[in-house]
């Protein structure tokens, strides 16, 4: 099947999947029981108010002449209106999101750069002591769970060495006058460590496993062998040869993990106390704001969708005999 | 509902009668306002808005204290003093009481701030008092209205002379009528819809702006440049929220924060023994209960609307458990409504029931509510409210914004009652708004229990109002609603003899303790934390007093 | 969210099985063979007897106060004590229970699920295939973590939610899995001289392939077992467990809000998770063994990334 096929069905499997989760996130929320109005609940919400505002965010219309305003709404970039400060969904999500983001890459990065150390050792000294401890090493900490390991980390090193163990940034930078940026970086860098180490720690597992398969069938080749044999001038080369047959692998392996790495970020800033997405996610839960909670989980699922189409197409690459 | 004051364990001071008072200075130093830079403040309790019509943490009342003028507050000692009042006087009668105002203030955007908004204030409060002002009704209870014949001076007109003006003056606040005038639409319904902190800074009156707010963040105060009172030591205090306080307790210990409100007690030790840091435990007049919905028209479970049952449940508690497990022993059995801050007013006679899960078993077997298989059954019953036999088995509400840790204490209850035969299981309540409208919903049908708090002021007038009535969708919880204690807390207020009104007010709790509609199981002590190098903390003046941000200084 | 792997060093690997042999002898001879599988299988015996013996074995109540809240490690109280002054050791044993139970009724019901997708998705091919693969597709990529807290909002926070929400995320891998191999099981020659000769599609489908798939349906479920225990502990973490049942997550988010960190209480810290941990791992080597020996092509196909998750991947290697 040619290339170019191959793209054309899987784009046009991933819009239909985005089409779906519009569909069903927009169902899910509406299956509510009682509408997302009366399972509403604050202190002003008499029921005239509750049917007034009913009214104003066209609750009360027929379900799919709702839905086809959702649509157009979205088409819009309009993700709805908060229930409990009536401000735009965006606007509720948007600094949580720009939040997460660079723990996320923080995390993804530490985890890309252990995993790949750990699994290139473990491929070099393949069967040794050292491949194992490194393997059941790598595999023991993706077996725990990650808010374990960052109590864990709370514990017996955050306060041990003085880490900020809450939040984005120091809360009092910048309420006398502004900082500098080197300060700002700075806080910035010292809350985000530790909880982008945890979550580095908990998901590196895989990335090592599959280094170090990848590795292993091109490290087990003849003339690999022979460059070893003939001692660390070559180390470079087997690396480099090794190392890019793993890439795309690990590459591919990390579009499909985006879920998980989410799901970490999400118990570790409960942890943290760190106000990403994964906190704005519990607080509407917590006041039962059904649109913010709606846009937040499109959003999530849609990204997810956007890197699972990346690792498809990765994956094209990684392996042209595919079929449809 | 759940107002925060921490306090001393004093005899409220009322001041009865005629008689002028001069403001003291409150607390403030030397030392140059606003050079001990940031005061960074931890807490567990949030701001739950900025709107005071629908506030009803104790963090937003603390807000609203440092940020509006009031007549009168709270100082050092518990003592009532002035805030914006200089001074006052009232008629031999009782009922016409005229203040004096510091002169020629301004709101913090330049408006002039005059008795005209207080007058503004007071008379719309009264106007909606049935409604979206309903909060800060009682507060008011009784006046006939307000009036100002000048920019400084403040007249107030009773319908009948009460015992308890300053006290109850001291819970209203002055907001800036230029600015909410505007949300009087729809008989005066928006005024619980418009959202201060959607626009900010605030425009406040008080020591205080805000010029950040974040509910569950960090709201930055800023001193108020046109305040008429002592300046604030602190630059600017930091108030920041922390989701657990693993987190909150660490950066205490880091110097990441100088003062922690609300130290949770399994924390003390650790806190204690570390130097830089000096721990108070002060009283409290947090009490926390066991909430029955009593309203008589309840649908389901009603065998939990007679008072016996109920007073088979508190014989079936063991409050010191709860003291012990929930609050390392910093806390102590009470069944009052008021707490011991209230010092006179409370009635020594309702005592808590001993822990005796052998009577609480007598008494629901005389009932005929038998045993099988570990839970008893409450019988069908036939007539208006019919139900069905049914196991006696409830959901009881657990907010999620409580400041202990409400599901220990739900597993003791839960234990406890498992003995007497008694099933309950937990519902997350969500945070303190979802967790009232659980409450309320249904018009008070239908939720069974919950478990929460009060934390009362020093005079009782407002803790004795969150059964009445008038209070339904405000401060009630519980669907009391009882008309003979409706007029009892009506009279109260009236009563200007001291000895006359604490007798009602003893009478009023007897009533409650013997009719139940709430368990009170413990109350709380405060403890406190906060860094050696500050001093002029008063920690039992929160939300009481200005001084309670203003006067904390940095000395070290 | 585990591990599909190489098999990790130190096992020895059984030799290859050709699919038309009996499969459960396989697996008898691969536990006896393998090092890994068995120790894996004899830590989850454990785990799993000690939960079964529950109301035996543990040494106190789970719900007594038998001390001081946070209470050290004694000789009477091995793990020390809770924040609520109950045994931490009593409270694990239990939480086995709890956790292990939702792994395997979640694991279950994914199997139920995936394998039921998977086999008519595999069987059926076509129009019937393309459909159900689309909706795996969109099971694929929902959040799971986002999911699991809008169900318990929504549907509140009980034993039975949970279990149902866990299955109905993590079935998908299990359904691409099985129709893999039933797709390959259906092109079998004896399989097409049984259609030719009448034989009607569910009579196929429970005589010849479901034979050839449980095994590795089995091999999937324990797997999925593991990570219906990590989503767990994830779901009590953020306080949507079921409030009345104490879980080995449950026992994670205790130490949080009870505070044990700045009580220096690591009793109640460390042991929850090392629970969690060694089933975990001991699922994983168990299935993960199983599954190697099984199906060799698996094995071979060590590059396909699809190994790695277990919530896998749009395409299976080898023009599936």
């Amino acid at each position: 099947m040619r290339g170019a096929d191959y793209l054309i069905k899987r784009t046009g499997a991933a819009l239909l999947t985005v089409f779906v989760a519009i569909t069903l996130n927009f169902v899910l929320f509406r299956a509510v029981p009682g509408s997302a109005i009366t399972a509403l609940r604050c202190q002003h919400c008499t029921k005239q108010f509750k049917a007034a505002l009913e009214k104003e965010l066209g609750l009360d219309k027929p379900m799919l002449q709702q839905y086809t305003i959702y649509l157009g709404n979205l088409a819009q970039g309009d993700l709805g209106t908060s229930l409990v400060d009536r401000r735009p969904v965006w606007q509720n999500l948007k600094g949580p999101i720009l939040n997460t983001l660079p723990m996320l890459a923080v995390a993804t990065i530490v985890s890309i750069v252990i995993g790949v150390a750990a699994g290139v050792m473990s491929a070099w000294r393949r069967g040794t002591k050292v491949d194992r401890i490194n393997t059941w090493t790598a595999l023991s900490f993706y077996a725990m769970p990650t808010q374990w390991i960052g109590l864990m980390i709370v514990f017996y090193v955050a306060l041990r060495f003085g880490f900020p163990v809450a939040g984005i940034r120091d809360p009092t930078l910048g309420i006398l006058g502004e900082p500098s940026t080197w300060t700002v970086i700075n806080d910035r860098i010292r809350h985000l460590i530790l909880p982008a180490l945890t979550l580095g720690i908990g998901l590196y597992g895989e990335y090592a496993l599959i280094v170090r398969s990848s590795m292993l069938e091109t490290l087990g080749e003849d003339y690999v062998l022979t460059a070893r044999a003939k001692g660390l001038k070559n180390l470079r080369i087997v690396y480099r040869h090794g190392l890019r047959n793993a890439m795309l692998p690990l590459v591919t392996l990390i579009a499909l993990s985006f879920g998980y790495i989410l799901a970490g970020a999400i118990v570790i800033e409960e942890v943290f106390s760190y106000p990403g997405i994964g906190l704005a996610t519990i607080d509407a839960i917590d006041r039962r704001d059904y649109p913010v909670l709606q846009g937040a989980f499109l959003l999530l699922t849609l990204t997810v969708i956007f890197f699972n189409f990346v690792a498809d197409l990765l994956y094209f690459k990684l392996d042209p005999r595919v079929t449809a | 509902m759940k107002l925060r004051w921490i306090g001393l364990a004093l005899t409220a001071l009322l001041v009865a009668g005629g008689c002028a008072s001069t403001p003291q200075d409150s607390g403030g130093g030397s030392g140059g306002a606003g050079s001990s830079g940031i005061l960074k403040v931890g807490t567990v309790d949030y701001i739950d808005t900025l709107n005071p019509f629908i506030a009803i943490e104790s963090q937003a009342y603390n807000a609203f204290v440092m940020i509006y003028p009031q007549l009168v507050q709270y100082g050092p000692g518990l003592e009532v003093e002035g805030d914006w009042a200089k001074s006052w006087e009232n008629t031999p009668d009782g009922l016409k009481w005229t203040f004096h105002l510091e002169p020629g203030v301004k709101w913090s955007d330049g408006e002039p701030m005059t008795a005209a908004d207080a007058a503004w204030t007071g008379n719309t409060i009264i106007k909606y008092g049935d409604g979206p002002t309903a909060v800060f009704a009682d507060v008011l209870n009784h006046i006939k209205k307000f009036s100002a014949p000048d920019d400084e001076t403040l007249v107030i007109e009773y319908e009948e002379p009460i015992g308890n003006v300053l006290a109850q003056l001291e819970q209203f606040f002055i907001f800036p009528k230029h600015v909410w005038s505007q949300y009087l639409g729809d008989k005066g319904k928006d005024l619980k819809t418009f959202q201060p902190e959607k626009d900010l800074p605030t425009v406040a009156g008080g020591a205080y702006f805000i010029d950040q707010y974040e509910k569950k963040g960090t709201t930055v105060y800023k001193p108020n440049p046109e305040f008429y009172g002592p300046e604030s030591n602190a630059e600017a205090v930091a108030l920041i929220y922390y989701t657990n306080s693993t987190s909150m307790i660490a950066d205490l210990r880091a110097g990441t924060l100088d003062w922690i409100e609300s130290v949770p007690t399994n924390a003390l030790e650790t806190l204690e023994s570390e130097s830089g840091i000096t721990v108070d435990s002060t009283g409290s007049s947090q009490v926390d209960n066991i909430t029955f919905n009593v309203n008589p028209v309840k649908p389901q479970n009603r065998e939990l609307l007679d008072p016996k049952v109920r007073e088979a449940l508190e014989y079936a508690t063991d409050r010191q458990e709860i003291v012990d497990v929930v609050h390392n022993g910093h806390a102590k059995p009470w069944a009052n409504l008021i707490s011991s801050q209230s010092g006179d007013f409370v009635n020594p006679d309702v005592k808590p029931l001993p822990y005796d899960p052998d009577k609480a078993n007598q008494i629901l077997d005389s009932l005929g509510y038998e045993m099988k298989n570990g839970v008893r059954w409450a019988p069908a019953t036939s007539g208006k409210y019919a139900q069905p036999a049914h196991p006696m088995s409830y959901e009881v509400i657990v907010p999620s914004s409580l400041n202990y840790n409400g599901d220990r204490n739900f597993e003791i209850i839960k234990d406890n009652w498992a003995q007497v035969g008694v099933e309950v299981k937990l519902k997350p309540g969500g945070d303190t708004a979802q967790a009232y409208a659980l409450e309320t919903a249904g018009d008070y049908t239908k939720f069974d229990l919950a478990t929460w708090n009060w934390v009362g002021y020093i005079d009782p007038d407002f803790m004795l109002s969150v059964v009445t009535k008038g209070q339904w969708y405000s401060w009630n919880d519980t669907g009391y609603n009882d008309p003979s204690y409706d007029r009892m807390y009506e009279k109260q207020a009236t009563l200007v003899d001291p000895q006359e009104r604490r007798d009602l007010v003893w009478e009023m709790q007897a009533k409650l303790g013997r009719e139940r509609p709430y368990i009170h199981t413990v109350q709380e002590e405060i403890i406190m934390a906060y860094r050696d190098e500050w001093s002029g903390i008063y920690p039992d003046l929160g939300a009481y007093c200005k001084c309670y941000y203003t006067s904390p200084k940095k000395t070290q | 969210m585990t591990m599909e792997a190489v098999p990790p060093p130190g096992g020895t690997v059984a030799a290859p099985v050709h699919s038309n042999q009996s499969r459960r002898g396989a697996l008898r001879r691969l536990l006896a063979g393998d090092r890994q599988a068995l120790v894996g299988t004899v830590v989850l015996a454990l785990f799993v007897a000690v939960a079964v013996a529950a109301p035996v074995l543990s040494p106190y109540s789970p719900t007594a106060k038998v001390g001081d809240v946070y209470g050290r490690p004694s000789p009477a109280h091995w793990l020390g004590l809770d924040d609520g002054g109950i045994d931490m050791l009593t409270l694990l044993i239990w939480g086995a229970r709890v956790s292990l139970l939702v792994g395997f009724a979640a694991s279950l019901m994914a199997m139920l699920i995936g394998g039921t997708v998977g086999i008519l998705s595999g069987y059926m091919g076509g129009k019937t295939d393309t459909v159900l693969m689309r909706v795996t597709d969109y099971f694929l990529v929902i959040p799971d973590v986002p999911l699991m807290i809008v169900v318990a909002a929504i549907w509140g926070q009980s034993l039975f939610n949970i279990v149902v929400i866990i299955a109905v995320i993590y079935w998908t891998s299990t359904a691409r899995l099985i129709r893999s191999q039933v797709k390959s099981v259906r092109e079998q020659v004896y399989v097409k001289r049984a259609r030719s000769l009448g034989a009607s599609n569910a009579r196929l489908i429970i005589k010849h392939v479901l034979p050839q798939v449980t095994p590795l349906l089995v091999a999937n479920t324990v797997l999925t077992v593991a990570t219906a225990i990590f989503a767990e502990t994830y779901i009590a973490f953020l306080g949507l467990g079921d409030p009345s049942q104490v879980s080995w997550g449950k026992l994670i988010q205790n130490s949080l809000t009870g505070g044990a960190i700045f009580s220096d209480a690591w009793w109640a810290i460390v042991p929850p998770g090392i629970c969690v941990t060694l089933v975990i791992l001991a699922c994983t080597m168990v299935g993960q063994s199983m599954e190697d020996a099984m199906n060799p092509r698996l094995k071979v196909g060590h590059l396909s990334v699809h190994r790695f998750r277990l919530r896998s991947f749009p395409r299976e290697p080898g023009g599936v």
